[in-house]
């Protein structure tokens, strides 16, 4: 078991309550969570990030259980087995393909010492996505929301992340991209070790998940 | 991380730039105007060691030693050498360099004297003058050249000279009596360096024919060998620098002096004249240093505030940042760096621009007053400057820090 979540509720300061099904996800399963906006998609995916702070039920990624651990060590859990890729704007503009992606193992040792040779790694990502290498030397300001968005995936998937997180990452994209893009996704983690979990309202990627959580949390 | 930084820093290159070019120009400033100030004092303080007191015309005690020591300004009034001689003969005086002024050669001042001179004046402390060649004048038209003067009009041994009336480079030439360097001095890093000297005697001399300014009757017409020496000993002279018997008459030496019947003549302590001097600097240079510490102040807050107008356009650097792991603490921490890398640019180049500016500045006042600066690439008060001052940019950058680190907790990354 990669992710368990259990009796998770959050509750804004403005009063918005929000409750969550459980969530059980294996090595090797692409989860779609999908609901309308205000659901409670993205704090569904902050909470699993460790971002927003536990306030009721559990989460369990590996052996870790978040309502045992600091803010400190939940930073380093995130940067250690959870990888992120946002629906846009998902790369540092000054930095270039290659800089962006190899930020996934800044900031984890365990992700870096699963990686010889960053450059090789990330070149094959990158073919395994459907982008060209030299793509990798541009700045975000020269590549497509497509080719960003693949080098976010690179940045997420890059040392082998438990579980790969995306919030709305075809949003951007048409039918025909959205569809590629999600297949190369799927098909760039490993199934004995890594997990995707994505967040959408778009009904049309239903088909292409193995498991769809539907969010009804009113607006 | 500090690769993340530099890019940063890059990113934003132009604003960035500015910056720094205010906080260099800023810490230059302050560091440049202290050191020069530093350095012109002690260069000042050690041009003229060894004198106890400056006889002169009564007047201003502060314009007698910038005339006769620093050679800026032009005497007023002289005093007469009968006078000199009476004082000379008081016990509290142990010996007297008489010195006349007002020529100059190609812009050098020329110091007319006594061979005794070259004894007694110390410089740097208690450092004798010392000669690189030759020895000090004896016939009337050997002349003693400082070595600034010998290295930038070319003089050697034995080289002709001639000597313009008045200290104006355009004034009339002395062209009837031409002097042969005798000496060239050591390097002293003071006045003596842009100086010519000559004796008392050869000084009267080509001034004979002279009057108001104006030659009347050509040497060429007079028989110098005819005159004898002791006639050619002037009747007055612009100043002179004494020795005294003991320290501990310099109040007493001074007051018999300030109340001499028979002229108006003053005494000066030279150290007291400098600290008047400086004393009234002092005043207007502590304006300027506080308005160089406000620049500075209002360059580093410029720092911040570029800071912290560049957070909401980094809002999504910092989140995908924080996504791949970054800490609150860390992303406040690279504001810090960021701030601090873009000091220590500031700092080193304030220092590379302290050095340029000091060594213009210490080639003008070189020209100006004589007076030789050292330059050195930065001192340990320098430096305690620069620390204070990265400390302050540090304590300002925290704000833009604390705001990054307060907001990475409060906010999740995605929305």
């Amino acid at each position: 078991m990669i992710l368990e979540t259990s009796a998770l509720t959050y509750a804004y300061r403005s009063g918005k309550h929000l409750r969550f099904p459980d969530l059980k996800i294996d090595a090797g399963e692409k989860v779609l969570l999908i609901g309308p906006s205000g659901s409670g998609k993205s704090s569904l995916l902050n909470l699993i990030a460790g971002v927003l702070p536990l306030q009721t039920g559990s989460i369990s990624l590996k052996k870790f259980q978040y309502n045992q651990l600091s803010p400190r060590s939940l930073d380093t859990i995130r940067a250690d087995h959870i990888g992120v890729i946002f629906q846009s704007f998902n790369l540092i503009p000054y930095l270039s393909g290659f800089e962006n992606a190899r930020i996934g193992l800044q900031f984890s040792t365990q992700r870096r010492a699963r990686v010889d040779r960053p450059r090789e790694v990330i070149k094959r990502l990158a073919t395994q996505l459907g982008l060209t290498t030299d793509l990798l030397d541009r700045k975000p300001t020269e590549l497509s929301i497509g080719q960003q968005q693949r080098i976010a995936a690179i940045r997420a998937l890059i040392g082998q992340p438990e579980l790969v997180i995306a919030d709305e990452p075809t949003s951007a994209l048409d039918p025909e991209a959205t569809t590629l893009f999600m297949n190369q996704l799927k098909d760039s983690i490993n199934p004995q070790t890594q997990a995707v979990v994505v967040v959408s309202h778009n009904p049309s990627i239903i088909p292409l998940f193995d498991r769809v959580i539907r969010l009804d949390n009113p607006q | 991380m500090i690769r993340i930084v530099a890019a940063a820093i890059r990113s934003r290159v132009v604003p960035t730039i500015l910056v720094i070019i205010a906080l260099t120009t800023s810490m230059a400033l302050l560091l440049t105007v202290d050191r020069i100030q530093q350095a012109t004092k002690k260069g000042f303080n050690q041009s003229l060691g060894g004198v106890d007191l400056v006889l002169g015309p009564r007047g201003s005690g502060i314009e007698l030693v910038l005339y006769t020591v620093f050679h800026l300004g032009k005497p007023t009034n002289n005093i007469t050498t009968e006078t000199l001689k009476d004082i000379e003969r008081n016990p509290f005086v142990e010996w007297a360099i008489p010195i006349a002024l007002g020529d100059s050669h190609q812009g050098f001042r020329v110091i007319s004297t006594i061979p005794e001179y070259f004894d007694r004046i110390r410089f740097d402390g208690d450092q004798s003058l010392s000669f690189s060649q030759g020895r000090a004048f004896q016939e009337l038209n050997d002349v003693v050249i400082g070595s600034a003067v010998a290295s930038e009009l070319g003089y050697q041994l034995g080289s002709s000279i001639f000597v313009t009336h008045g200290s104006e480079s355009l004034g009339r030439t002395h062209d009837d009596f031409a002097f042969q360097i005798s000496g060239i001095l050591n390097p002293t890093g003071t006045p003596t360096d842009r100086a010519v000297f000559v004796s008392l005697e050869g000084y009267e001399l080509i001034h004979l024919g002279w009057k108001s300014g104006s030659k009347i009757v050509s040497l060429d017409r007079i028989d110098i060998s005819q005159i004898p020496r002791e006639r050619l000993y002037p009747a007055t002279i612009t100043a002179a620098y004494l020795g005294l018997t003991s320290k501990l008459n310099l109040f007493k030496a001074s007051r018999f002096i300030n109340e001499y019947p028979e002229e108006a003549v003053s005494a000066v302590i030279p150290g007291v004249a400098l600290a008047e001097l400086w004393s009234m600097v002092g005043s207007v240079d502590f304006v300027f240093r506080i308005f160089n510490w406000l620049i500075i102040g209002i360059s580093l807050i410029g720092m911040v505030t570029m800071t912290l107008s560049s957070l909401d356009s980094r809002t999504r650097e910092l989140t995908i940042l924080r996504a791949v792991g970054a800490t609150p603490l860390q992303l406040a921490s690279m504001v810090l760096i960021e701030t601090m890398l873009v000091s220590i640019i500031s700092m080193a180049m304030a220092v590379g621009l302290v050095r340029l500016s000091t060594w213009v500045a210490a080639d003008l006042l070189t020209q100006w007053a004589g007076v030789h600066i050292e330059l050195t690439w930065i001192s340990f008060d320098e430096f305690s400057v620069l620390i204070i001052i990265m400390l302050a940019g540090l304590v300002a950058s925290l704000i833009p820090a604390t705001l990054v680190y307060r907001r990475s907790l409060a906010q999740g990354f995605l929305h």
